[in-house]
């Protein structure tokens, strides 16, 4: 029996980071972010998620997926997630960014779809009035539905490389979208070729209620804002009794608590939520602070090391293995 | 005050820019789903000397045909931010440029992510801005089809104007005819202050632009003639903008092959010439033309009349030019083409090349040349240790970098 069952067996740790700055903190470098995101890794942790963008000003010198493909070159295992919007971006564009992404990771990356509207982008996005809540839900799953579809546009086996004959691929087994909806129409298919790990892992965060049911059915992992432990422990209930309903084995979706790490990070207090909450991990969300990472990163990551509670990647060095997840939808 | 010396860029292009490349016995055939294939290239420039690499891009398939696309490598490939981005943490000096275009991103968006990339590389961004002629690529970005050639630029030009301002931290605010932005960019600018900007249309509109916001300009020519008169008309534009000629580089691209002696590297070149299947040389041809149907004119017969078309209006005339003053059949230029894709083609020793390189680059035709290696590695290495030392030995070239940005390379001003 592995020492993690002391602390909650098969639980999924992710660390959030927040490299948006706003005044009087610090901007993190390069070197800063890569050595936690490193030391994580070594701890074992499952998988770091960057947001891209805030509410209000901020300053980062890193754009979340540029940041990505970086991390990828200097880190192994460890699952690298970011947050894109679908106000910021285009479905095609982005879907493209991420299967690219995850063919430089060897098939280690994520997309956290925020599902919040953020004024602040669309004012910088051409659009200065944004959505009514109703619409901007419809797009964001439309657009969440077609960069789905063109994860799958190339069969697996679609790739021949056959120089004798001539035969690059198979055109059998590329695939139109020919998506035509009420916001987006996109033919595809994608010009990046298929995911390592089936499909980039799908994320999704401030879910409202009226969010719940296409999470339950469309999302791999879910990140839950922080609550208290018996909250949590409904919370997650419901998303995976929904994603019941939704023909979906409820071990199909990952549900992480969010629990935010102060500067004086507490390691007792994490053994009690591992040990507690209903749901299949946590999301540590770390501060933007150089002080309050280097505290975290040589007292809390040791320790879960010691304790064996981070190491899931050991199931293999993908991060849908990590996580326990199956291939795409 | 140093003798002025050549900028040189490597045009990055999967398994190589020969339409047959992939199928070369020594090429990496899966070098669109190989990041350490890129990192090995990047390197090689580097150790070179090179001033960047550069990423053509184009957001969807470059050819409609699917059994014709399924006998090229060119479907799939690395998006190339987010290679740029990687190849940013794997290399120290050499510039990164990468296309993307201002019909299918919003200024706000491309100016964090150039920007982004300007930082992961402590200052060696560039930015290629294409508006994008190909209906392929407008089907994945809405239902309403390719716009007019001065649409995109009317677009192009309020979005170059609008990047142009966030990067430089001008004051923010803008409300245009296809664009609002409301708040300053919030990304601080790197140690080169803004990414170059690069350009490569070479219509009218085209140059205007370039004149107008360029730091660098790609272009096509195949005689001293052809791009001497490209040079003076983009230098000649400058004044009225503001601008010195030395403001911008002009870099026309050159498809090389070098060997030791010129049997060999003719030699080297036909056996690429060989690989390629008639039906996908004339498919190419096609879609260079902008036209869909070249492939029921007969193959050895003349090149037919063409409509002036909605896409790239400057390629195809300098196709159709090339055609009929070499007399050659659909075959003869469809294989002629795929080789260099419209670009010139030098193939011959060192000095051979070296000589001809000089001759422009003296003659006021080029400030550099953006290399366009036949297939990846080989013709790479062919011309970083053969002919790459040549130009350094006649003093035409760097044998080390002077600075560490983009800017500093290209001998280019911070934009503030």
């Amino acid at each position: 029996m592995p020492v993690a069952a002391e602390w909650g067996a098969c639980m999924h740790l992710a660390i959030s980071l927040n490299i948006a700055a706003t005044d009087g903190q610090t901007i993190l470098d390069f070197g800063q972010i890569s050595s936690v995101v490193g030391q994580a890794e070594a701890a074992g942790v499952d998988m770091v998620v960057f947001s891209d963008s805030s509410d209000g000003p901020s300053s980062s010198p890193f754009e979340a997926t540029t940041l990505l493909a970086a991390l990828a070159t200097v880190t192994d295992r460890i699952g690298l997630v970011a947050g894109a919007s679908t106000l910021a971006h285009q479905p095609y564009n982005l879907a493209r960014r991420f299967a690219s992404l995850d063919i430089i990771s060897h098939g280690r990356i994520g997309w956290n779809a925020t599902l919040a509207q953020n004024l602040r982008e669309a004012a910088n996005f051409s659009r200065p009035e944004g959505f009514s809540d109703d619409d901007f839900r419809r797009r964001a799953q439309e657009f969440i539905g077609i960069v789905q579809g063109l994860w799958q546009g190339w069969d697996a086996d679609a790739l021949l490389f056959d120089q004798k004959a001539g035969r690059f691929h198979d055109p059998d087994k590329m695939h139109l979208l020919d998506h035509k909806g009420e916001f987006f129409s996109v033919r595809g298919p994608l010009n990046v070729a298929r995911s390592p790990q089936d499909a980039p892992v799908l994320v999704m965060s401030d879910l409202a209620e009226a969010d719940l049911d296409f999470a339950s059915r469309a999302a791999d992992v879910i990140l839950i804002e922080e609550q208290s432990a018996e909250a949590a422990e409904a919370t997650c209930a419901e998303l995976k009794r929904r994603a019941l309903a939704a023909g979906r084995k409820p071990a199909a979706l990952t549900a992480l608590l969010t629990v935010a790490m102060g500067s004086k990070p507490d390691a007792a207090r994490l053994r009690t939520l591992l040990g507690l909450n209903g749901c299949d991990g946590l999301t540590l969300a770390l501060p933007a602070d150089v002080a309050a990472l280097e505290n975290f990163a040589d007292r809390v990551l040791p320790e879960l090391r010691r304790h064996g509670i981070a190491g899931q990647g050991q199931q293999g060095a993908m991060l849908r293995a990590h996580l326990g997840l199956g291939g795409a939808k | 005050m140093s003798p002025r010396q050549m900028k040189l860029g490597l045009f990055l292009w999967a398994t190589g820019h020969h339409i047959a490349a992939w199928r070369h016995p020594k090429a990496h055939v899966t070098a669109g789903i190989d990041i350490d294939h890129y990192i090995q290239l990047a390197r090689t420039a580097e150790a070179a000397k090179f001033d960047m690499i550069f990423c053509e891009d184009a957001a969807g398939l470059r050819e409609a045909n699917v059994n014709i696309a399924s006998q090229t490598s060119r479907s799939i490939g690395f998006e190339p931010i987010s290679l740029l981005s990687a190849l940013a943490a794997q290399t120290e000096r050499i510039g990164l440029v990468s296309t993307a275009s201002t019909s299918y991103n919003e200024p706000y968006g491309l100016a964090r992510t150039f920007a982004s990339l300007d930082n992961l590389s402590g200052g060696r961004a560039g930015w290629n801005l294409v508006t994008s002629a190909s209906p392929i690529e407008a089907a994945n970005f809405g239902a309403t089809g390719l716009r007019p050639h001065a649409d995109r630029y009317a677009r192009a030009r309020e979005f170059a104007t609008v990047i142009a301002g966030l990067w430089n931290r001008r004051a923010a605010g803008h409300d245009g005819e296809s664009f609002s932005v409301r708040d300053p960019l919030d990304i601080p600018p790197s140690p080169q202050g803004a990414p170059v900007m690069v350009q490569a249309g070479a219509s009218d509109d085209g140059k205007d632009l370039a004149a107008r916001t360029a730091d660098v300009v790609f272009s096509a020519a195949q005689t001293f003639e052809d791009a001497k008169a490209f040079y003076d008309d983009l230098k000649g534009r400058l004044a009225a903008y503001g601008r010195q000629p030395d403001d911008v580089k002009i870099m026309p691209g050159v498809a090389p092959v070098v060997a030791a002696t010129e049997a060999e590297a003719r030699a080297k070149h036909d056996e690429l010439q060989e690989l390629i299947p008639d039906d996908v040389g004339v498919a190419l041809l096609s879609s260079y033309l902008s036209i869909s149907d070249l492939g029921r004119y007969p193959i050895d017969g003349p090149l037919p009349e063409l409509p002036e078309s909605e896409g790239m209006k400057s390629r195809q005339a300098l196709v159709v030019e090339q055609a009929r003053r070499d007399g050659l059949s659909i075959r003869g230029l469809a294989r002629y083409f795929a080789g260099a894709r419209g670009h010139w083609r030098l193939v011959g020793t060192p000095t051979q090349i070296a000589d001809e390189l000089q001759a422009r680059f003296e003659g006021g035709a080029a400030d550099g040349f953006n290399v366009m290696p036949s297939w990846f590695p080989g013709e790479l290495d062919a011309f970083a240790t053969l002919v790459v030392p040549e130009l350094q030995r006649r003093g035409l070239f760097r044998k080390d970098y002077e600075g560490r940005t983009l800017r500093a390379h290209l001998g280019l001003k911070r934009p503030f």
